[in-house]
């Protein structure tokens, strides 16, 4: 353990509109490092195999599993958990559709749902169906066989682009 | 209770939310592993290789000597201070078996992934890295992995000291089934296998034993859905007074049985606790929660029926295999499973025989469906199949035999009494929620061009609320109301919620009951020094209990308001009228009192206007639903459970004959889970639920290697569906009202798991008869499938 300390690497990270410097072991998970070191508590573990997408943030606007990401591999980045998708200090309209649809049920698999969609939306207006499940498809949600995250999702993307016509049926 | 002041203008029947229901989308829902305190430690737990096999040695001193190690501990060591895990449900109740579940190994492992020795350290990695120095002699022995040959005279034992692995026998039988068949047109005869899968919630489960200090007890935050039950387990296993012990469930990220306790790894974090007088904690990682098992089952199934489709009998021997014995509930799926049959059918001679079988896979835990899902399974599947014996389509040979909706309350051969339904009603409801007859088209269409589209139907019944004599499984449960001078409100319930939203209900149901605000009421639950003694959420039973409780004691609550109003207003009871909030007496002029002036009164002139009533506005109710009855009838019988929510489902595929892929192209379902407090919310626990069986049946499945070592280890192996998986569902309700409960709630949330799964199975054997393929083996993923197809055109 103690050769490890000697080739830990210093990281800057913009966290939610935070800066943080942190000095990091090279075998820390960013998923780790945001939840112990920096309290991010919101982004969850669900399989540490990068199957389940609990742990999903955003690296510079980019959606990622944090928990298969080693901070040591990031020496300057801007990071967006959940905690972040607040728009001064209210719901921001992805969480507000997901509130209004009741989107999730225990709210586990939240962060991978809701990053992954506003991954989505950013630049796509429109998304088709077939897209929205491509989207989504590296986020497992055990509790809602997915109904009401597609009902959210549609509505989310009404809500963010009242001009457009959306693809996706109504659910 | 016809008292109820709910009625339509209120909340109760609407899509409602609360606040809570905000944290978890900004990021800020607390669930068990977001908890750390000051001197944190963590432990790891070392586990078998071997599925069955003698300790000769557990030496640890070289994890003792890693740096930031606090304690080792072999399961030799842990069995010096704990009592043997106390049953959820003692077989022994039941007729069964009971073995000495430690929360460790002690000399042999009777299953892979069993506990050996546990590490506590500084940090997780520390612990995790030391437990790998920990040097452990094993003799490997020759272990038993299939419940038919766990029974045979010469199988391995899997608890040395049992005369053989048959954990429990029960026979269901009623009427003369000999002469049913002996007078038969037709016997139908239907071999179901079952695999084991799991419910694997994407929050795995945790526990953070804190030790106080001050007053030498222990708070336990837990992933816990049965926060008092739990307790009273600790306390003697750890040989400890129950009223040292806290737990502390926090939000849950789903549950579904999994989450349920017996757990070995519950009172080892408070023993470990309790040795370095420091927090502990332990989170699960996906590889252990696979670990825990469910379902499977091998059902040989006869139905015999006369000329016409009727059914006259019905035989079933089945065999669950329920890996090593553990104190977790799962075991009893396996009488469930027994208790459910013949589902929703007519039949009266029956003879259903539960053979609950031990072997060295790891055990099971109770998983959503409890053993009824497995019903539905095997009758199902065996109904398609003895309809296209008879030449019969299946939904005509259902409604033949289905319990007509005018011979409810209906006694069960088993002794169930089904409380209510219209089972042919919701059928025909879910066939047009899909536009069957379209369909119909559509396949003749897609096999001209050589596709194969599937439709299947299944029906399912599921008891919930269940209560057993003489265990923790008690049916009732009860509910604090408290109204505070403000006018605020805090609920208290003994039942929990594993991320279902039952709190929304609940709080719907009481500002209905008092007339108030819905955003003044708070609901607490979890914590066994707050709420009242309740045994937490199993069996579909939150609502009913836990809302109907919460209504009782909210009445009441809100008679010593009125009386309070009315003194205060100086009118009768009668003449006092409450509207949007404010109290006034009719033909009374004069201003109008607001609810909280009147709940200060209440508080502050309690030797005036207030001597009506006895202060604090606080009362605790219970709920214990009046259809259980525990004495046993003529027959020997008795009727656990007060409520019987139904289903019916449809399933349309597409089954692609390259690859053996299934496409699930549209499921329906018509649901009757009796009065509906949350439309919206109960949908999504229906929708969750047919994840469950489409997932479990296409395939989530738990593989072992021959020597009983578990192969499925992560999501990579364990596949559970995703979103583009699960087609568009329709659901529809056909609500019969439960006659016995507030409201005429039922259950919600278990139903869906089994009556999806069977709808999928008998859509893909539709899809694939023209192919002359009929698999009854499950999963159906896609190298079963194909291997099928392959042998069936091998075979032409
Ligand atoms: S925890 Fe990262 S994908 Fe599951
Ligand atoms: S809401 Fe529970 S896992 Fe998605």
């Amino acid at each position: 353990m103690e050769d490890l300390l000697h080739m830990s690497a210093l990281i800057q990270l913009r966290i939610d509109g935070e800066l943080h410097e942190l000095e990091v072991l090279p075998n820390a998970t960013l998923l780790d490092v945001l939840r112990d070191e920096v309290g991010k508590k919101g982004t969850h573990m669900g399989c540490r195999t990068g199957h389940c997408g609990a742990c999903t943030v955003m690296i510079d606007g980019k959606v990622a599993k944090s928990c298969i990401t080693l901070a040591a591999s990031l020496p300057r980045a801007t990071i967006t958990t959940i905690e972040g998708l607040q728009q001064d200090g209210e719901m921001g309209p992805i969480q507000q559709a997901f509130w209004d649809e009741a989107g999730l049920q225990c709210g586990y698999c939240a962060p991978g749902i809701l990053l992954s969609t506003a991954e989505l939306l950013a630049d796509n207006h429109q998304p088709s169906a077939a897209e929205v499940d491509q989207a989504l498809a590296g986020n497992l949600c055990r509790c809602t066989g997915y109904q009401s995250i597609k009902r959210a999702v549609h509505s989310a993307c009404v809500r963010m682009y009242p001009d457009q016509e959306t693809g996706i049926e109504e659910g | 209770m016809s008292t109820s002041q709910a009625d339509s203008k209120g909340y109760v029947g609407k899509f409602v939310r609360t606040k809570e229901g905000r944290a978890p989308l900004l990021g800020k829902a607390k669930y068990t592993n977001d908890y750390t305190f000051a001197g944190q430690l963590y432990a790891h737990i070392l586990r078998s290789p071997h599925a069955s096999a003698v300790i000769n040695s557990v030496d640890v001193s070289g994890a003792k000597k890693v740096a930031g190690v606090r304690l080792v501990m072999s399961g030799r060591e842990v069995a010096e201070y704990t009592n043997p895990i106390t049953d959820y449900l003692d077989p022994a109740v039941f007729g069964g078996k009971s073995a000495d579940i430690r929360p460790m190994a002690v000399d042999r492992a009777w299953c892979f992934g069993q506990p050996v020795a546990i590490v506590v350290a500084d940090d997780a990695n520390i612990a995790r890295y030391a437990a790998s120095r920990i040097q452990v002699d094993y003799t490997p022995l020759e272990a038993v992995t299939d419940a038919e040959q766990a029974l045979a005279e010469d199988a391995p034992r899997v608890v040395p000291e049992w005369d053989d692995n048959l954990l429990m026998y029960v026979p269901f039988v009623f009427g003369d089934t000999d002469s049913a068949f002996a007078s038969a047109a037709h016997v139908v005869s239907t071999e179901v296998g079952i695999h084991r899968f799991s419910t694997q919630p994407m929050e795995t489960r945790c526990y953070n034993a804190v030790w106080e200090h001050d007053t030498e007890s222990i708070t336990l935050y837990a992933t816990s859905q049965n926060p008092h039950p739990l307790r009273l387990v600790l306390a003697e296993t750890l040989r400890m007074p129950e009223n040292k012990i806290r737990i502390i469930a926090s939000t849950i990220g789903g549950a579904f049985g999994m989450k349920m306790h017996g757990h070995p790894e519950e009172s080892l974090l408070c023993l470990m606790a309790k040795l370095t007088g420091r927090p502990v904690k332990w989170v699960e990682s996906r590889e252990e929660c696979l670990l825990i098992g469910a379902r499977e089952q091998r059902h040989y199934l006869e139905m015999a029926f006369d000329d016409e489709g009727r059914m006259l009998g019905l035989r079933d021997r089945f065999y669950a295999n329920l890996g090593a014995p553990s104190a977790c509930p799962g075991w009893g799926m396996a009488f469930l499973t027994g208790l459910t049959m013949p589902g929703p059918y007519r039949v009266r001679d029956i003879d259903v025989q539960v053979h609950a079988v031990n072997t060295n896979k790891p055990s099971w835990n109770a998983a959503r469906g409890y053993g009824k899902e497995s019903t539905a399974i095997a009758l199902e599947l065996a109904m398609d199949h003895a309809a296209r014996q008879l030449g019969m389509s299946p939904v005509e040979l259902r409604l033949k035999n289905f319990i007509r909706h005018d011979e409810f309350p209906y006694g069960s051969p088993t002794g169930l009494m089904y409380d209510s339904g219209d089972y042919g009603g919701a059928l025909s409801k879910a066939l047009d929620a899909i536009n069957h007859e379209d369909w119909l088209e559509k396949q003749a269409q897609a096999l001209a061009e050589g596709r194969y589209i599937g439709i299947g139907v299944a029906f399912e019944l599921t008891p919930e609320g269940g209560a057993i004599p003489g265990t923790m499984v008690a049916g009732y449960d009860s509910s604090t109301v408290r109204v505070g001078p403000d006018g605020t409100v805090r609920v208290l319930t003994g039942i929990t919620s594993p991320g279902t939203g039952n709190a929304t209900g609940i709080a719907q149901i009481v500002a209905d009951e008092l007339g108030v605000d819905i955003d003044h009421i708070e609901v607490l639950q979890g914590d066994t020094n707050a709420s009242p003694y309740g045994f937490g959420n199993y069996s579909g039973r939150s609502t009913i209990v836990g809302g109907g409780s919460a209504a009782l004691a909210a009445q009441d609550v809100r008679k010593m308001i009125d009386k309070v109003a009315a003194a205060l207003l100086e009118v009768d009871l009668e003449a006092l009228e409450f509207q949007d909030g404010l109290y006034f007496g009719r033909g009374k002029p004069g201003t109008p009192l607001s609810f909280a002036e009147v709940c200060y009164a209440a508080y502050t002139r309690a030797y005036d206007v207030a001597l009506c009533i006895e202060p604090p506005l606080e009362v605790t109710r219970t709920f214990r639903p009046p259809s259980i009855r525990h004495t046993p009838d003529k027959n020997g019988h008795i009727n656990p459970y007060p409520s019987y929510s139904n289903a019916a489902y449809v399933s349309v595929c597409e089954v692609d004959r390259e690859t053996g892929k299934v496409e699930l192209l549209a499921i329906s379902a018509a649901h009757d889970c009796g009065k509906v407090i949350n439309p919206v919310l109960v949908e999504g626990q229906a929708c969750g639920a047919i994840g469950f069986g489409l997932g479990g049946v296409l395939s989530e499945e738990i593989t072992f290697d021959e020597g009983g070592r578990q192969l499925t280890r992560s999501f990579v192996d364990y596949v559970m569906p995703r979103m583009s998986d699960v087609p568009d569902i329709t659901m529809v309700h056909h609500d019969s009202p439960n006659p016995d409960t507030y409201l005429g709630l039922k259950g919600a949330g278990e139903a869906g798991v089994g009556g999806s799964a069977a709808a999928v199975v008998n859509s893909v054997n539709n899809a694939l008869q023209p192919l002359g393929v009929l698999i009854h083996d499950l999963p159906l993923s896609p190298p079963r499938v194909w291997a099928a197809i392959q042998a069936a055109e091998g075979g032409h």
